[in-house]
């Protein structure tokens, strides 16, 4: 499956801004199952600096800086990647390891620290009370690991409510837990968090995805977004994705960009602006089927 | 009877039986247990009992004057009065002997060596980590490990450059470390200071013991920095970055920075463009080269890191990366503050320098592991628990201290988390004697050292000496200057080792031209004018207090023909409405006068500009010296003295020392300052106060229609208010007449107090600044043009006539309205042309939360 994705983020200043230093986080990284066949990225007005790095977690990411004085900031990225039906699809989740084997191999200094870095807690994801618990359900003893994921992937679909704007990024976990409402950020944090408090390792993953417009109904410019969902990490496979928010195992309609311990490490754009007046930002994602 | 009890007995000697007697469990550095005095100590426990108590209590007393004078001070975080407390210092040394030191030496370097070591291995290829050496979660868990410093490393072997580590001997005689510093470690600056009080007070001890000086410390310190800069290596702009003011150690951020010839900026002072990091000055943008930080880790650069930090610099991390600026420590070097790693640490000195630990941590039971975990568990009313790192949410506590239900939350978060948890072992450590109450009482003490790489060498030197600080009650272990604890200078005995002092090159640096910030330019504007305003409120209300005092009637005050007219002026030079213009507050004047000397949190007081004033003098220590530095002082301590006043009468006494410490404080920086940007920003601020407060006093007073007598008197104040008085006399010997004041006050070219000759000054000073003498005027020479001008062409005979069927002088107050209006006008150009790229504001921007 082909894909050709544009993600443009608009910021528009009430009174001038003078300075503001930026990071962005939207150029798809190498990913598995998945060729970036074009990436470009365009920045108004000008930055007077830029540079372009890998981050610990091998993103892709620019820094840029702009020391005029702007009334609008436009960020647009452009890519298109080639999607391929990953390996885990094709395995019978009955067949593989039991869970605790896997915890148990993560334990040793044999598993690298790249893997294990991500069964530690992290900035939004915290081992809230009652999650190992919660988690436990699904994670019965002996249980094969991907059967084990995909119930609680199946579990937290059907026990939370999407809910667009009752949450934001600075929500605690703990209210995610207790009102089980959010958005695709909501489930991914709270998906890492049940599987890393039983001792896997577990990622975030950031990126797009093709909505369906409803039948009949055309589809909107502009109306796609971002979206997050989870990999989990299965020795002999390797990091196999899971959305929750769809209750599905990732195939090749999701388009990768980047990965972290959370939404903190591959926020898309982040900047720190000098501006005395209120600012607004419209943000407008497509992402097109290439025939 | 209560009679004080004679000792008969040595200090010393009482010191050792009071141990005996009370039977002390710990070891201490004097004697051993038998009471025979160490061979390091038997020299200096002769010298005191020399002194006696006379002479002790005597300079226990100079010490404390001499810091005072010095004015070493430290804040106390959430005390409101804790600013700027006075540091106390122990009359009596921690001391080493020389064998003793030897190893301690040799141990802290070898510690930097080791950490320095694992640093560098955690920030490269992590094969400790893979070896099994150093378990993962120490390390992927510590809020001190920066990912964003992965890879990035400093020139040359050593990427730890500032060391310290707080040692205390144990029961078995041995120096045990407590903890390390790695991030940001303080106090070197109050070691300094400490041996310079005590140097003062004690020049014979210390030349007799032959306690070795520590001033190398800080000149390697600063070669190093020199050496290790990317850029501009024969001349680099060094930038002490601060927290600010209300910092625990600002006082030595500052006395470092001005000792050390470094620029103190705050974070607001420096900004990233093009890549680089540039301090803000009154002269436009100028590059820094290298930074010394006191700002923790993960609040030098919000973009990056910490949002909510203020203190840092946005972009900076970019700018390491690039390496366009040296950070010193570089950031992320706080993982090694880790007591987790204590444990693992002798494992780590046999398998990197194949040596045993010279120096032995304090026992530490990391919880990751489940054996250590147990014990901790199983022992946990008995340990001092520890998280793996510090931050502003967690302390250490003593299990023992906790109550049940705290033990259990604890517990219960020790089974969640085990890998953020460390126990240790509650060291029992020495005492030392502290000159308490007239006796030498023992004291538990701990030692901080101070290590920093020596780069022309690729060796760390430590520092012979360092701050040791001893607990204010007996048998207390917890000590910091947080919860009271008292400094005591370090002793090293033993010759100076020249034949290695001597190898060292000597670096000749040029000297830096001293820049001016435009923060710090800000403050001094500010410090000239609430000195004036203070000065002029002053002189106002001795006046109106004096008249007051005069008064036949003081019931009726009200209905008083001068003192109503010189009450409302103060209202209206103060902008306090509607004070005394309220006939209410007029019958009962003393309370609107009390407060508008003490009340702080009124606008216009006496109070609120010497607080504005005080705390812009301490913004700007780095630029005082010394002695203008205790006058400062002594001007904050009037004022609190005065704080605590609540009549009148008694307040009249601190307004009579305040205004001659006010003007020593002038006469002082006429003295001392050099003729540079910061002496003439901060005249420019004086001027264009004092050029204020005359036309505001003119105005008030002197517009309105009084009978000839009344206006006598009130002629008499406005020139006492102006220190104009004998000026007048001299001039005019005739009697006071409203025309001659005018004059006088308004358009005397040569009259230091009028109006014109001060703004003239302010005029001056512009002209005087980098920028100021160019081929056109800058526009704040051409606002000021406009003023003098005005003032210039005005006639005085003119401004004097009350014209008819007018009740007051118009034109008077017309022209002086104008003329305050232009001033203030000029200091908007002035905050404008020098301070305006200050602009600090800014927000966080981030994507919202895509919704799908």
């Amino acid at each position: 499956m082909r894909y050709r994705v544009t993600h443009a983020t608009k910021y528009i200043y009430q009174s001038s801004a003078s300075l503001c230093h930026n990071i962005v986080c939207q150029s798809p990284a190498d990913f598995p199952f998945q060729q970036v066949d074009k990436y470009d990225y365009s920045i108004k007005p000008e930055p007077n600096f830029s540079s372009e790095r890998k981050d610990f977690f091998e993103n892709n990411v620019v820094y840029f800086s702009l020391q005029k004085a702007h009334k609008e900031l436009i960020v647009k990225s452009e890519s298109e990647v080639t999607l391929t039906r990953p390996n885990w699809m094709d395995v019978d989740p009955a067949e593989t390891p039991a869970w605790e084997t896997v915890v148990k191999e993560l334990k040793t200094p044999a598993s690298k620290n790249d893997t294990r870095q991500f069964y530690l807690e992290s900035a939004h994801v915290t081992f809230v009370k009652g999650i190992r618990e919660y988690t436990l359900e699904s994670f019965t003893d002996d249980r094969p690991i991907l059967e084990a994921l995909l119930d609680l992937n199946t579990r937290i679909f059907k026990d939370f409510t999407f809910t667009p704007g009752f949450t934001e990024i600075s929500t605690p976990l703990e209210d995610v837990f207790e009102n089980k409402k959010g958005v695709c950020q909501d489930y991914a944090h709270f998906g890492l968090a049940c599987v890393r408090s039983i001792g896997l390792a577990a990622r975030y993953m950031s990126g797009y995805i093709e909505t369906i417009p409803p039948p009949g109904k055309p589809k909107l410019v502009g109306a796609d977004a971002s979206h997050a969902w989870i990999a989990v990490y299965i020795p002999e496979i390797g990091w196999v994705e899971l959305d929750s928010t769809n209750n599905l195992l990732v195939n090749d309609q999701h388009v990768r960009v980047a990965t972290g311990r959370d939404f903190a490490d591959v926020v898309p754009l982040k900047g720190i602006v000098y501006s005395g007046g209120k600012q607004k930002m419209v943000v407008t994602v497509d992402v097109n089927k290439i025939e | 009877m209560d009679e004080k009890v004679v000792v008969n007995e040595s200090m010393i000697d009482f010191y050792l039986s009071e141990r005996t007697k009370n039977n002390a469990p710990f070891f201490d550095e004097v004697a051993n247990a038998k009471g025979e005095i160490f061979p390091h100590w038997e020299k200096l426990s002769k010298s005191f009992d020399t002194l006696g108590n006379e002479q002790m209590d005597y300079r226990s007393r100079e010490v404390a004057q001499q810091l005072k004078d010095n004015g070493v001070t430290y804040n106390i975080y959430g005390d409101p009065n804790g600013k700027n407390r006075p540091w106390r210092l122990d009359p009596v040394p921690m001391v080493f002997g020389e064998s003793d030191w030897e190893m301690i030496e040799k141990g802290l370097r070898q510690r930097a060596v080791l950490l320095n070591h694992v640093l560098k291995d955690i920030y490269g290829e992590r094969k400790l980590i893979r070896a099994g050496l150093i378990p993962f979660e120490l390390v992927y868990n510590h809020q001190g490990f920066l990912r964003q410093m992965d890879k990035i490393r400093i020139p040359g072997e050593h990427q730890l450059i500032q060391y310290s580590a707080d040692l205390a001997r144990g029961p078995d005689g041995k120096m045990w470390v407590l903890h390390d510093r790695t991030d940001a470690p303080s106090g070197a600056g109050y070691a300094f200071e400490n041996r310079v009080a005590m140097t003062r007070v004690f020049p014979e001890m210390i030349r007799e013991n032959h306690v070795r000086k520590i001033t190398s410390y800080y000149q390697t310190l600063k070669n190093t920095l020199i050496d290790l800069a990317w850029q501009n290596k024969e001349n680099p702009r060094i930038v002490m970055l601060s927290p600010g003011p209300g910092n625990e150690t600002y006082f030595e951020h500052a006395y470092l920075s001005s000792f050390m010839g470094f620029t103190l900026a705050v974070g607001e002072d420096l900004t990233v463009s093009d890549g680089y990091v540039w301090l803000k000055t009154i002269e436009g943008l100028e590059k820094v080269d290298v930074i010394i930080r006191r700002v923790d880790d993960v609040f030098c650069d919000p973009l990056e890191f910490r949002q909510d930090s203020h203190l840092g610099v946005v972009g900076l991390m970019e700018a390491i990366r690039e390496k366009k600026v040296l950070v010193i420590n570089p950031l992320g070097t706080r993982i090694l503050e880790n007591p987790g790693l204590m444990a693992f640490l002798p494992r780590l000195s046999k398998h990197i320098l194949g040596e045993d630990l010279i120096l032995p941590s304090v026992a530490t039971w990391w919880c990751g592991q489940e054996k250590e975990k147990k014990y901790v568990l199983e022992n946990i009313k008995f340990l001092l628990i520890r998280k793996i790192y510090r931050n502003d949410s967690n302390r250490t506590v003593y299990g023992g201290d906790l109550s049940e239900s705290e033990l259990e939350d604890l517990i219960a978060d020790i089974n969640t988390r085990p890998y953020l948890y460390a126990g240790q072992e509650m060291v029992k450590f020495s005492t030392t004697p502290s000159y308490i109450d007239g006796k030498l009482e023992a004291r538990n003490a701990v030692f901080r050292s101070y290590i920093v790489s020596d780069s022309d060498k690729g060796t760390y030197h430590v520092m012979p000496g360092g701050l040791s600080r001893s607990s204010p009650d007996r048998g207390v272990f917890i000590v910091s200057n947080q919860n009271g604890g008292i400094s005591k200078d370090t002793w090293v005995l033993g010759q100076e080792r020249r034949t290695v002092e001597k190898q060292k090159k000597v670096r000749i640096t040029q000297q830096v031209e001293n820049i001016l910030p435009s923060r710090t330019g800000e403050n001094l504007f500010w410090l000239g004018r609430h000195i004036e305003r203070s000065i002029y409120t002053v002189r106002l209300l001795r006046i109106i207090i004096r008249k007051f005092y005069e008064t036949d009637d003081e019931t009726n005050v009200e209905n008083d023909t001068t003192l109503v007219p010189l009450l409302k002026a103060l209202t209206a030079i103060t902008g306090t409405q509607p004070g005394f213009f309220k006939r209410k507050t007029l019958q009962n004047p003393e309370k609107e006068l009390i407060s508008l000397i003490n009340d702080t949190q009124r606008l216009g007081t006496l109070s609120q500009s010497l607080q504005a004033f005080i705390s812009n003098g301490y913004a700007v220590r780095d630029r005082l010296s010394l002695d203008t530095w205790r006058i400062l002082e002594s001007i904050s301590e009037e004022w609190e003295n005065m704080q605590a006043k609540t009549s009148v009468s008694e307040i009249n006494r601190n307004l009579d020392n305040l205004i001659i410490k006010l003007m020593a404080f002038h006469g002082l920086n006429i003295d001392n300052m050099t003729r540079e940007p910061s002496w003439y920003i901060l005249n420019i601020g004086r001027f264009l106060e004092s050029s204020m407060q005359t036309c505001a006093i003119l105005k008030n007073i002197l517009s309105a229609k009084h009978d000839t007598e009344t206006e006598k008197t009130l002629l008499e104040f406005v020139l006492m208010a102006n220190e104009s008085l004998v000026t007048y006399r001299y001039r005019y010997r005739s009697t006071l007449e409203i025309y001659g004041v005018l004059s006088l006050l308004l358009i005397d070219e040569l009259n230091p107090k009028s109006v014109v000759y001060q703004i003239e000054n302010i005029n001056y000073h512009v002209e005087s600044m980098p920028t100021g003498k160019e081929r056109y005027l800058n526009p704040i020479r051409k606002k000021l043009l406009e003023i003098t001008t005005l003032v210039r062409l005005c006639d005085p005979q003119h401004l004097a006539t009350i014209p008819e069927n007018e009740k007051s002088r118009v034109e008077l107050r017309d022209l002086l309205g104008r003329v305050i209006y232009g001033l203030s006008e000029a200091s908007n150009i002035i905050n404008e042309y020098y301070f305006s790229h200050i602009q600090s504001q800014y927000s966080f921007v981030t994507t919202e939360i895509p919704e799908v």
